[in-house]
């Protein structure tokens, strides 16, 4: 009851937020929405049944040219279609394609799996550019979003909607699904095949199954996409879109239904502000990734469940602080890491190497966050220096305090055998490490 | 004919340039079971290493300090990150490696730039080693060959001949009675994932002085090394080299043929129907050739999963 209302409310929230965003945001909300959908239905396949598919982005990419040869059609007045209804073909193609390619892909488990699934989407990467009837080359294809039902779908306020009610009708479908005997069945695919298949199932045929429904749901983000954009080429079929998506989900947290669409949210919404910001936007990303699979390897949706599941009612008291004290050290250290980056970034540069010519060779003072800089002298080096040692030595303090502090939110819960040291560095195994042990084996 | 001799010519350097860089990878993907994707990132740090001190101390210095540079970060790698993720499974190796070539790439973009560097073989190695069909054929790439040939060599013999080898080829199968026998199992996996970085880290360095070194080196091989690895077989060595060779060959016969399935299927008088349909069926297939490793992975995984030389799956 307390889920269907926070859901509501969020629904909400969604409903009215174009009032309040910019147009920049509200394009912005359509990709999060969209990268959301994606991951919900890679972890469909991932979190589900245990398969590490890394090729999803060909049945994203081909739900995204079936609906924009769909739209062209429409467009050349060939036949007509409710514009509302185009991403019913990308939902077509990623299912067919998941079908005939989950065949090949699902007779192999774990690593094999992987690469199988790797190797399909390269192939369709490197034929792409080069097939123009259907891919229309380097370029790509473009169209035009025609209007219909009384909807003109011109403004980007219209396509929110659409992706919305699209994202709604297609997460509570996959949310059902994981209720259906089949569903049910994924689950005991990922942690134990041989007995599935001695329970009298056919395990290849589920796995295909599975796969094309997580792929049905991918093609619908990828017609969304196309929708949204109206244009696509073949880039979208790229090794580093299908490794986005997993990178998203992991980081969301693969054990959680909505974890995976959180950790898409949040990492679309920093590509987009930190892409304008900064050069070096791609090395922050980087450093996310490996933080995350370092200390919180169940990802965030995992860290939430944790802390709903184990936290006491009145445990909150204890970690605000100690949380807080995390929060100014974690501020430090990022703090003095991205000045480091950021003044050698313009160091190094080519417009500061021609203001140094010009004055002979001379360590001239370089602009940086509105503020100039001499790079020779010590107080410009002891910012970075000061904040990344008090950082660091605040760091071991933190970690005991909120130790601490989390056994004592977590003492006398019910059920509980032992309260792990930190909530962070020994959290207990949670689903996610459990799927990616079922990948493996 | 001339274009047979110097397809297999191209074809043979390119592969064995490519086992050069997948070499370490099949050590540690085979042995350890770790999916590292940063691995062509390693041979990228090699290449910027060997530029950075072809400036400062000369070629070879260059060729010298390379691998222990990419050994060394792999050690950190292996010893502070990898091991910490291990009991997640190989998504989260996977995922660890996959944010480390990012960092790894925008670190080297960072100092050097995004345009290319100018990372040039020392004077006296550049003249034509022979002359063939009017072609001077370049000496570094004979050197290129000659070095990959030495690295599988070395390999293969310590691999099967001495007492290291056999506690690392143990280790792959029964890592618990490794253990119980007195062997140190972690450091037998960092030795492994260090010795891995360092051969491509050595192959960044000697093949980066002769193909263009830039940022978007690592790229064209992140997905090439797996691909090489798949086929030979996971740990195995000599597969390897037979995969790298069949690639290089693949691509390099096919980047000169122009022929299509629409030319093939006219052998049966199909031809005119063929292309009619079009699309799949006109493409040239000198236009497709990078997406042969592919392919060819994708026939060896669904006919023989366990790759040319492996025995497992």
């Amino acid at each position: 009851m307390r889920t269907i209302v926070l859901l509501l409310a969020a629904l909400g929230v969604l409903v009215l937020l174009p009032l309040f965003l910019s147009p920049n945001l509200l394009n912005a909300a359509i990709k999060m929405m969209i990268a959301a959908l994606f991951a919900l239905a890679f972890t469909l396949a991932m979190g589900q049944a245990g398969m590490l598919s890394f090729g999803h982005a060909a049945y994203y990419g081909l739900g995204a040219f079936a609906a924009l040869h769909l739209m062209r059609a429409v467009e050349q007045q060939l036949f007509g279609f409710p514009t509302p209804l185009i991403p019913l073909a990308g939902a077509l193609a990623g299912f067919v394609f998941g079908l005939a390619f989950g065949w090949f892909a699902t007779q192999r488990t774990g690593v094999y799996f992987s690469m199988v699934t790797l190797a399909l989407a390269e192939l369709l990467l490197t034929l792409a550019p080069t097939w123009n009837a259907l891919f229309g080359g380097e370029s790509g294809i473009a169209t035009m979003r025609g209007p219909s039902w009384g909807i003109s779908f011109g403004s980007d306020a219209d396509v929110y909607y659409l992706t919305l009610a699209w994202f709604v009708v297609s997460a509570w479908c996959m949310w059902a699904f994981t209720r259906t005997p089949v569903g049910r069945l994924a689950l005991a695919l990922r942690d134990n095949e041989q007995r599935v298949r001695f329970l009298g199932f056919n395990a290849h045929v589920a796995r295909t199954l599975i796969f094309a429904i997580s792929c049905l749901f991918t093609g619908v983000a990828g017609a969304l996409l196309a929708i949204a954009n109206e244009a696509a080429n073949y880039t979208i079929f790229s090794a580093q879109a299908s490794a986005n998506v997993v990178l998203q989900t992991f980081i969301g947290g693969a054990g959680t239904f909505f974890g995976p669409a959180l950790g898409a949210v949040i990492m679309t919404f920093f590509a987009r502000v930190t892409s304008d910001l900064t050069r070096s936007w791609l090395l922050y990303q980087g450093l996310i990734f490996v933080l995350v699979m370092l200390f919180a390897p169940q990802g965030l949706g995992g860290l939430v469940a944790l802390h709903a599941r184990r936290v006491r009612a009145d445990g909150w008291k204890y970690l605000v602080a100690p949380y807080l004290l995390c929060l100014v050290v974690g501020l430090l250290l990022i703090a003095g890491l991205v000045f480091v980056v950021e003044s050698i970034h313009v160091v190094l540069s080519d417009a500061y190497t021609a203001q140094r010519t010009a004055a002979k060779g001379d360590w001239v003072p370089y602009e940086l966050f509105g503020r100039t800089f001499e790079p020779a002298s010590p107080t410009t080096w002891a910012i970075p220096i000061v904040l990344l040692v008090m950082g660091g030595a605040l760091l071991q303090p933190a970690r005991r305090i909120t130790a601490r502090a989390w056994l004592a939110a977590t003492r006398e819960v019910p059920g509980d055998p032992a309260a792990p040291v930190g909530p962070v560095a020994h959290a207990e195994p949670s689903p996610a490490a459990a799927a990616g042990q079922g990948a493996s084996s | 004919m001339e274009y047979i001799v110097v397809s297999v010519l191209n074809g043979v350097v390119h592969g064995l340039l490519l086992f050069m860089v997948s070499a370490g990878l099949t050590l540690i993907f085979g042995m350890m079971g770790v999916l590292n994707f940063a691995h062509a990132w390693f041979y990228m740090l090699g290449a910027y290493v060997g530029f950075t001190l072809t400036r400062h101390g000369g070629f070879w210095v260059g060729l010298l300090l390379a691998p222990i540079v990419a050994g060394a970060t792999g050690v950190l790698v292996e010893r502070y990150m990898l091991r910490r993720v291990h009991k997640y499974g190989h998504a989260h190796e996977l995922l660890l490696t996959f944010g480390l070539a990012f960092i790894i790439e925008e670190v080297i973009k960072l100092f050097y730039g995004d345009a290319l560097v100018s990372y040039q073989m020392p004077d006296y190695m550049r003249f034509a080693a022979f002359t063939i069909f009017d072609t001077n054929y370049p000496f570094y790439r004979l050197f290129m060959g000659a070095v990959a040939l030495a690295m599988f060599a070395v390999l293969y013999l310590l691999l099967t001949r001495t007492r290291v080898g056999i506690v690392v080829r143990a280790a792959t199968y029964r890592p618990t009675t490794v253990e119980a026998l007195g062997h140190n199992l972690p450091l037998v996996y960092m030795a492994v994932f260090a010795g891995g970085s360092a051969l491509a880290g050595l192959a960044g360095a000697v093949a980066g002085a002769f193909y263009p070194t830039g940022p978007s080196m690592a790229v064209d091989f992140g997905t090439l090394v797996f691909v090489v690895v798949v086929i030979g077989g996971l740990g195995s060595v000599v597969g390897a080299l037979a995969a790298s060779l069949m690639i290089g060959l693949f691509i390099s016969f096919s980047v000169g043929l122009n022929v299509s399935i629409a030319d093939l299927l006219g052998l049966f008088g199909l031809g005119a129907w063929a292309q009619d349909i079009g699309g799949l069926f006109t493409l040239q297939l000198s236009t497709v050739a990078n997406s042969m490793p592919f392919l060819l992975m994708l026939l060896i995984l669904l006919i023989r999963p366990a790759g040319l030389m492996g025995d497992r799956q």
